[in-house]
């Protein structure tokens, strides 16, 4: 029973993940391999703060999203004068860059060694060290991500970035900022993937750099892709399905090693077939002119 | 003598990466499209060599050829069953990069569930202090490596010049609309690159393990240094590409000199980042495709 709350817990922590990479990689076509960096700098940043100046996880949310934000920011203004396969290369850079900075700062990060003791969430003198109640705290955390990320693409905003994605030029030429709503996506999506980050953190307790390596940015695309670019319904079956598959073949009686090995197989031929078949994913960089 | 030595690092160091970003970009030309596919050709050449040389114990320079022309083989039949239908489809370059990581991952887990995850050795040699060069040190491999690699790299640019096949490769890299009414076959000589490139790729593999050793997850790394030395170089040019190679190297030998080997990856990719910035035409200035709209 406490497996299966971990596996739950787990499942809500990449599904909010991935639905704020659909962010920028469905609504604004901006694929980004990097947000497994940005989850790392939200985990991180609750790490330092708990461990070292003891705060509880309601001042750790808010200061690892700004945090992530402010980074994004800057990160952004610089990607995101490429587009596509640049985009996507330069993406790579920032996660390496990121991952770097985790593994060899060691009077800040404390290296590969990783930092432990990370203080279980308490708000309001109620302890959430438990499964249950933390699972009941994530998933209205995905419930909150979900409903603002809906009311963002239902939003004038959320119309500009799906035109970005479409047609940038055109976009340009009717007035709108492509530029400033480009950095705008890109920072609210680093700023949501904080806060998997900052749950992820309190609840593991420890953490080491390699949570956050390019193969996790490669996975949570994997998720967005599979799900569908655009379809945060779909994102979330994906999700809970690539989390539980490694679970199914330990079930069959495939030892720990092959299990993992045979996930990431099986997840890229997924992710193959769903690509050649992507006219069912209402994929709009399917074509090139 | 501590200039030499690091000069010698740089100079062994950039023919590893010149050859690896020319087997990238000979691929790169025709098909404009990100192939991380040769991340996983590149740890498959010094896998299957691992697999001759140590555990079949077939002569190294048999060994070597084999693992080389399999790995091109794996190579040219991914591009035959998955690249060309969705080229078909007319996929966008965007969708090809994925799908290339698709088959990146595939690959690189067959690998691992082959052989474990562990470093394996693939030593050629007994480890020697190597020759001494006034007070510098170069070891037998490295010095192979060096001529291998620029050997490599003279004959396939001698081949894309001279050859009639290597002709056709330029025109097709051009033009892919205009060779094709000149009545050359894009398709095969797109198969011809992907060819000469996992070859290239493979070979690379193979002479970085002998050094460094093997990792399922070695190819990764080594292709994007390649990918940097080539977007830092300028698309489209050998001169740039050697010199964005140079470049690259010796800001990692000298990270690793002065600062610490571990910051070596974090500063190709701030090369990167910066030549994004303020020179996004490369050290050449040739025209890179989509950049700054």
């Amino acid at each position: 029973m406490e497996y299966l709350l971990h596996l739950l817990i787990l499942i809500t922590i990449y599904i909010m993940l991935a639905q704020s990479l659909s962010l920028i990689a469905g609504f604004a076509g901006m694929i980004s391999l990097a947000h497994a960096g940005f989850f790392g700098i939200g985990a991180y940043t609750t790490a330092i703060l708990s461990v070292n100046y003891h705060f509880p996880f309601l001042i750790t949310l808010p200061v690892g999203m700004v945090i992530c934000g402010i980074i994004a920011i800057l990160i952004s203004t610089i990607a995101i004068r490429t587009v596509d396969d640049y985009f996507i290369i330069c993406t790579i850079g920032i996660q390496i860059v990121i991952f770097s900075i985790m593994n060899n700062w060691m009077s800040l990060t404390n290296g590969p060694l990783g930092i432990s003791g990370i203080q279980p969430i308490n708000i309001f003198g109620l302890n959430l060290s438990n499964k249950l109640p933390f699972l009941l705290l994530s998933i209205i955390f995905t419930l909150a991500i979900y409903m603002f990320l809906r009311f963002i693409i239902k939003s004038g905003f959320g119309r500009v970035l799906k035109a970005i994605s479409e047609d940038e030029i055109y976009t340009q030429s009717i007035g709108k900022n492509v530029y400033l709503s480009k950095v705008t996506a890109f920072a609210i999506s680093a700023m949501i993937a904080a806060i998997p980050g900052v749950l992820y953190a309190h609840y593991i307790s420890y953490i080491d750099p390699t949570s956050f390596t390019v193969d996790e940015s490669i996975f949570i695309l994997s998720i967005v892709i599979i799900g569908g670019m655009r379809n945060l319904m779909g994102i979330l079956i994906a999700a809970a399905f690539l989390v539980l598959l490694p679970e199914a073949l330990r079930f069959i009686g495939l030892p720990n090693l092959i299990a993992a090995n045979l996930r990431q197989i099986i997840y890229g031929i997924i992710l193959i077939v769903v690509i050649f078949k992507s006219d069912t994913i209402g994929f709009t960089i399917v074509t090139k002119e | 003598m501590t200039f030499l030595q690091i000069l010698i690092n740089i100079i062994y160091t950039s023919c590893i990466v010149i050859l690896l970003s020319y087997s990238f970009a000979i691929s790169y030309y025709p098909v404009k499209f990100f192939n991380i596919t040769f991340a996983a050709i590149i740890s498959t050449g010094a896998y299957l060599t691992y697999l001759l040389f140590r555990q079949l114990n077939i002569i190294l320079w048999i060994a070597i050829p084999i693992a080389t022309f399999l790995s091109a083989f794996i190579g040219v039949l991914f591009n035959i069953f998955i690249y060309r239908p969705l080229n078909k489809k007319k996929a966008s370059s965007l969708l090809m990069l994925l799908v290339s990581l698709g088959i990146y991952i595939i690959l690189q887990n067959c690998i691992s569930l082959l052989w474990g995850d562990e470093i394996r050795s693939l030593q050629i040699a007994n480890v020697k202090i190597g020759h001494e060069i006034f007070g510098a040190f170069i070891t037998n491999v490295q010095i192979i490596t060096i001529s291998v690699s620029l050997t490599l790299f003279m004959l396939t640019i001698y081949f894309l010049e001279y050859n009639k096949i290597g002709k056709c490769i330029r025109a097709v890299s051009t033009n892919k609309e205009l060779a094709s009414i000149q009545g050359i076959n894009s398709e095969r000589v797109i198969l011809w690159t992907i060819g000469i490139g996992s070859c290239l790729a493979a070979v690379a593999g193979i002479l970085v393990a002998t050094e460094n050793g093997l990792t399922p997850t070695m190819g990764f790394n080594l292709l994007l240094s390649g990918v940097i030395a080539m977007i830092i170089g300028g698309v489209g040019s050998n001169c740039g590409l050697i010199g964005g190679s140079i470049l690259l190297a010796s800001a990692q030998q000298l990270t690793a000199y002065y600062m610490d080997s571990k910051w070596v990856d974090a500063v190709a990719y701030l090369i990167l980042i910066m030549f994004l910035i303020w020179r996004p035409l490369g050290i050449s200035g040739k025209r890179l495709k989509k950049i700054e709209i």
